[in-house]
C-alpha cells in the first residue's frame, strides 16, 4: 500500500475557447515587421509596398472621392449579382429537396456546372448578356447560384423528418409545411451556404470587372496589378479584404438575429 | 366518434409487422398498447392516425367528430416535435393558423389550453428555454387546441425522467377528468399502462397481434401509484410479456 | 510564357556567374536570354540570331517567349530575362520607377510613309455614322489594361479630334477583337497586320492612321533590367549592336524594300520560323509583309515620343508625378533624336 494521492487530472485541452486579443496581435505584428523590413530596406520594394505607403494611397483614395467611385459599382454588381444567384439558387435547392423527378433531374446538372471556372465563359456572357452590366451580374449570379443550390438542398434535406410529419398529422396545407416548417428549418444551412457564396461572389468581383469595367474595385486592383503600382493594389485587395470581413460580419449578425432559437 | 381497427395487417416489403389486429377504441375511453419493443405498436398508430396505410384491413371511424373539432386524429410525439423557431404560442397557433379562425378566437383558444396545461407564464419562451416535461405540456396544448376527437399518444413520457413522468401523469389524469378525452396511448412501460388505460392492449412480439386486452375497471381519477390492485394489474401484465420481451431482445435488428 | 523552371533558371545564373564579362574576349560566350513575343515587330532579335550576329558578339542567345508583353517585363525584372522589346506601358515605367527595369534603345516607331497603325470602328458603329474619328464622341474604344499603349493612342488622338472616348480594358487583344467584331465596343488601334485582315472580313473598318495623330510614335522600345544597363555594359553593347544589324537587314528587306525581291522573300522566311509558325507560308507571308514596320536604326530613341508618353501617363495620373526621362531611360547607348 502506497501513500493516498490526488487522483491526477487528465482532461485538458480539445476544448476551443475564444482569444478575442490574439488575432489583432497577430496583424499588427506581421504588419509592423513589413513596415520595418520595407524601411530598412531588407524588403525591396519590387517585392512589397511599405505598409504606411499604402495606408496612405487608402487615406488618398478615401480623400479624393475615388473610393466611393470604385465602391459604389462593385457593391451593386455583387448584391445585384448576388441577389440574383441567391435567391434563385434557393428557389431551385427547395425544389430539389421537395421533389424527386426535379432532384433527379437537376442534381448531375448542378454538379456540372459547379467545377467550371466561371470566368472562362465571361467572353461567352459578354455575347449573351452584353459588355455591360449584364455580363458582371451573370457571372457573379452564376457563381453564387451553385454553391447556394447544393446548400439549400442540403439543408432541406437535414430538415427535421419529425416536423414534418407533425405537419402532415394536424393537416397543414402543403404549403404551410413549406413555409413554415421546410423553409426556417433549412435556414441554418441556407445562411452557412450564403457565406461561402458571397465569398465567391467577391472573387468573382474581380473576374467580372476584367471586362470592360472602367470603375469598381476589381477594375482598379486590375489596373494597379498592370501598371506595377504595388500600394494601389495592395489597397485595392484590402478593401476586398474588408469587404469580405464585413459581409461576413452582417451574416454572422443575421444568424444570431433568425436563428436566436438554435441552443 | 368511435374508432375501430379492423383485421389489419401490415407489412414492411417481407417483413411482417402487424397481424390481423382487431380492436374498438370508444369514445371518452383511453387504450393503451403494450408490447415488446419492435412488436409494432408505434406504426399500429401511424396506421390509426392515417400516416400510413394498412397493407391489409382498414381503420373505421363510427360516428362524426364533434363540430368544434379541427383535426379529428391528433398525434402527440415522443420527441415533442415543436418547431424551435416558434414560441411556445407560436407553436400552438401553427396548428390553427391553416383554419381561418378569426384572431381574437385563436387568442381564446391559446390562452385556454396554456392554462389547462399550466403553460400561461410561459407563452413566449422559445423551445430550448424549457425542460422536457414542459416541452411534452406544449405539445399536448397544441393537441388539445384542434379539439380532437381522439389523441393519438406516441410514448408521450418516454423521452421524460420518472419524476417528470409523474407529474405529466397526474397532469394527463387531471385534463381527462376535467373534460373525458378519447386516445390511443402507446407505451412500453406497463405503470403508465395501468395508471391511464380504461382497457391495456397487449401485443405480441413480431408479426404484431393482439394477445390479450386487459380491461380495469377502477376510475381513473382514483388510480393512485401505489394502489396495491393495480400493482397487481402489473405484474399480471409483465407475466403476458415477459417470454415476449426476452425473444424480442434477442432478435438481431435488420430493419 | 515557355517553360521556365527554377532549375534551368539556377542553372543559367550559374553559368552566367562562372562566365567573367568584364574584358570579354570575342571567343567567348556569354549567355543571354532573350524575351520575344511571336510578332513580327520583335524580327530584329529573331535575324540577328538566325544570321549569327549575336554570336559575332560573343553572345549565346536563347529565346524565352511569352504571351504578352505584361509577364515579360515582370520577367526582366525579376532577372527571368536579359533584354527584351516591349510598348511602353504604365507597367514598365512603374518597373523603372522601382528600380528594376530601363529603355536602353528604340525598337519599333511610326513614320509618315510607312504603312503603320490603324484606327478602327466596328461595323455597326460605322452603320450607325461612324465613319470618321472626329463623329466617335462618347464611344466606346477598347484597350487591353488602362496605360496601355491603345489607351494612350486612343487618347491622343481623342484629344486631338476633341472627342471623348469611353475606354473599356477587355485584357486581350483576343477579346478586344471579339468585342469589336460583335460591336461590344465602337473602336480600336492597332498594328496593320491584324487590322487589314479584320477590315478585309467586313465586320470592322479602318477610318485612320496612328500616324497621323502621333508622327514619329515609339511605339516600342528595347529594355533590360537596371542592373544590367548599369553594371554589364559591354554585353549590352554587344547586344544593341548585334541587335541594330538585324534590325537594319530587316528595314532593307520589308520596309524599304532597297534589298530586292529574293532578299525579302528570304527574310519572310526567316521570319516565318518564329511568327505565324503554325500557319502555311502562303498565308504567312502576306501577314509577315503587311506588319513591317520600321525598327529604329541603330536602335535610335525618338526622344520626344518617349517625353510625351511619359507626360501623358503623368497627366492621366497613371503613374507616379516625379517620374522623369532619367526614371525610365539609360540615354547612354544609343543615339537620341
Amino acid at each position: 500500500m502506497s501513500e493516498p494521492r490526488p487522483v491526477k487530472f487528465r482532461g485538458g485541452g480539445f476544448a476551443p475557447t475564444s482569444i478575442k486579443w490574439i488575432g489583432p496581435v497577430v496583424f499588427i505584428v506581421l504588419i509592423g515587421l513589413l513596415e520595418l523590413g520595407t524601411q530598412t530596406g531588407i524588403i525591396a520594394p519590387l517585392t512589397l509596398p511599405k505598409p504606411s505607403d499604402v495606408l496612405a494611397t487608402f487615406g488618398e483614395l478615401w480623400r479624393s472621392g475615388q473610393l466611393w467611385l470604385h465602391l459604389v459599382p462593385s457593391l451593386t454588381r455583387l448584391l445585384m449579382g448576388a441577389a440574383l444567384g441567391v435567391t434563385t439558387g434557393i428557389a431551385i435547392g427547395i425544389a430539389i429537396g421537395l421533389f424527386s423527378h426535379i432532384r433527379a433531374g437537376l442534381v448531375p446538372l448542378v454538379a456540372a456546372i459547379f467545377p467550371i471556372p466561371k470566368i472562362a465563359l465571361l467572353p461567352l456572357f459578354v455575347i449573351w448578356f452584353g459588355i455591360d452590366e449584364g455580363s458582371k451580374y451573370a457571372l457573379i449570379a452564376l457563381g453564387t447560384f451553385t454553391p447556394t443550390v447544393v446548400a439549400t438542398y442540403g439543408a432541406v434535406d437535414n430538415v427535421d423528418r419529425s416536423l414534418i410529419r407533425m405537419g402532415q398529422s394536424f393537416g397543414l396545407s402543403w404549403r404551410s409545411i413549406v413555409w413554415k416548417i421546410v423553409l426556417p428549418g433549412a435556414m441554418p444551412g441556407i445562411l452557412s451556404g450564403l457565406r461561402i457564396s458571397l465569398a465567391i461572389g467577391i472573387i468573382l468581383l474581380v473576374a467580372a470587372e476584367m471586362l470592360g469595367a472602367e470603375h469598381g474595385i476589381g477594375a482598379y486592383i486590375l489596373q494597379a496589378g498592370s501598371l506595377y503600382d504595388l500600394e494601389r493594389l495592395f489597397a485595392g485587395v484590402v478593401i476586398l479584404s474588408l469587404l469580405g470581413v464585413t459581409v461576413s460580419a452582417v451574416i454572422g449578425h443575421l444568424e444570431r438575429r433568425i436563428l436566436r432559437w438554435r441552443s | 366518434m368511435d374508432l375501430l381497427v379492423k383485421q389489419v395487417s401490415h407489412r414492411y416489403g417481407d417483413l411482417d409487422v402487424l397481424q390481423n389486429v382487431t380492436l374498438d377504441i370508444p369514445k371518452g375511453k383511453i387504450v393503451c398498447l403494450v408490447g415488446p419493443s419492435g412488436c409494432g405498436k408505434s406504426t399500429l398508430l401511424r396506421l390509426i392516425g392515417g400516416l400510413e396505410q394498412p397493407s391489409s384491413g382498414q381503420i373505421v371511424q363510427i360516428g362524426d367528430p364533434p363540430d368544434a373539432c379541427l383535426n379529428p386524429l391528433t398525434y402527440v410525439f415522443q420527441d415533442f416535435a415543436l418547431l424551435p423557431w416558434r414560441s411556445v404560442e407560436g407553436n400552438i397557433s401553427l396548428v390553427l393558423e391553416d383554419h381561418d379562425i378569426p384572431g381574437h378566437e385563436a387568442q381564446r383558444i391559446i390562452a385556454d389550453v396554456l392554462e389547462r396545461t399550466k403553460l400561461t407564464d410561459f407563452r413566449a419562451a422559445l423551445p430550448k428555454q424549457l425542460s422536457g416535461g414542459m416541452k411534452q405540456r406544449v405539445a399536448i396544448a397544441r393537441a388539445l387546441a384542434v379539439n380532437p376527437a381522439v389523441l393519438l399518444l406516441d410514448e408521450p413520457l418516454s423521452a421524460l425522467d420518472s419524476q417528470t413522468r409523474e407529474l405529466l401523469m397526474d397532469d394527463l389524469l387531471a385534463l381527462w377528468s376535467r373534460q373525458a378525452f378519447t386516445a390511443v396511448y402507446v407505451t412500453h412501460n406497463l405503470h403508465e399502462a395501468v395508471r391511464l388505460g380504461h382497457v391495456i392492449a397487449v401485443l405480441s412480439r413480431r408479426p404484431g397481434e393482439i394477445k390479450q386486452l386487459v380491461e380495469l375497471d377502477i376510475p381513473l381519477g382514483e388510480r393512485s401509484p401505489d394502489d396495491p390492485a393495480l400493482q397487481l394489474h402489473q405484474q399480471h401484465l409483465w407475466d403476458l410479456m415477459r417470454e415476449e420481451a426476452i425473444a424480442a431482445d434477442k432478435e438481431l435488428v435488420d430493419v | 510564357m515557355t517553360t521556365f523552371t527554377r532549375r534551368t533558371a539556377l542553372s543559367l545564373m550559374g553559368a552566367a556567374a562562372a562566365t567573367p564579362l568584364i574584358g570579354l574576349p570575342a571567343y567567348a560566350k556569354t549567355k543571354v536570354r532573350v524575351g520575344a513575343l511571336r510578332f513580327t515587330s520583335h524580327s530584329a532579335s529573331f535575324v540577328a540570331f538566325e544570321r549569327g550576329y549575336f554570336a559575332e558578339e560573343g553572345l549565346d542567345v536563347e529565346f524565352k517567349f511569352f504571351q504578352a508583353a505584361q509577364p515579360m517585363a515582370v520577367a526582366i525584372a525579376s532577372r527571368d530575362a536579359d533584354y527584351a522589346v516591349t510598348a511602353i506601358s504604365g507597367g514598365l515605367i512603374s518597373l523603372a520607377d522601382k528600380g528594376a527595369a530601363k529603355v536602353i534603345g528604340g525598337a519599333l516607331s511610326e513614320e509618315a510613309g510607312t504603312d503603320g497603325q490603324k484606327f478602327l470602328v466596328s461595323d455597326a458603329a460605322y452603320q450607325a455614322g461612324a465613319t470618321a474619328l472626329s463623329k466617335l464622341d462618347g464611344k466606346s474604344y477598347a484597350v487591353t489594361q488602362a496605360g496601355s499603349s491603345f489607351h494612350y493612342m486612343g487618347s491622343k488622338m481623342a484629344a486631338k479630334e476633341g472627342i471623348s472616348l469611353k475606354f473599356k480594358p477587355l485584357q486581350k487583344v483576343g477579346a478586344i477583337i471579339g468585342a469589336l467584331k460583335s460591336g461590344q465596343v465602337d473602336a480600336w488601334s492597332i498594328v496593320p497586320h491584324i487590322a487589314k485582315p479584320l477590315a478585309r472580313s467586313g465586320k470592322v473598318h479602318i477610318i485612320g492612321n496612328v500616324a497621323d495623330y502621333l508622327p514619329d510614335y515609339q511605339v516600342t522600345t528595347v529594355f533590360t533590367s537596371a542592373a544590367n544597363a548599369a553594371n554589364e555594359r559591354v554585353k549590352t553593347e554587344a547586344f544593341l549592336r548585334a541587335f541594330s544589324r538585324g534590325a537594319a537587314d530587316f528595314n532593307a528587306a520589308l520596309v524599304d524594300k532597297t534589298a530586292g525581291d529574293e532578299a525579302a522573300e528570304q527574310m519572310v522566311k526567316l521570319i516565318h520560323k518564329y511568327v505565324y509558325a503554325s500557319k502555311p507560308y502562303e498565308k504567312a507571308r502576306n501577314s509577315i509583309i503587311n506588319g513591317a514596320m520600321r525598327i529604329n536604326e541603330g536602335a535610335a530613341m525618338n526622344a520626344a515620343s518617349i517625353q510625351d508618353q511619359i507626360d501623358w501617363f503623368k497627366t492621366e495620373k497613371l503613374v507616379k508625378d516625379h517620374i522623369t526621362m532619367e526614371t525610365l531611360v539609360d540615354p547612354s547607348y544609343v543615339k537620341a533624336s
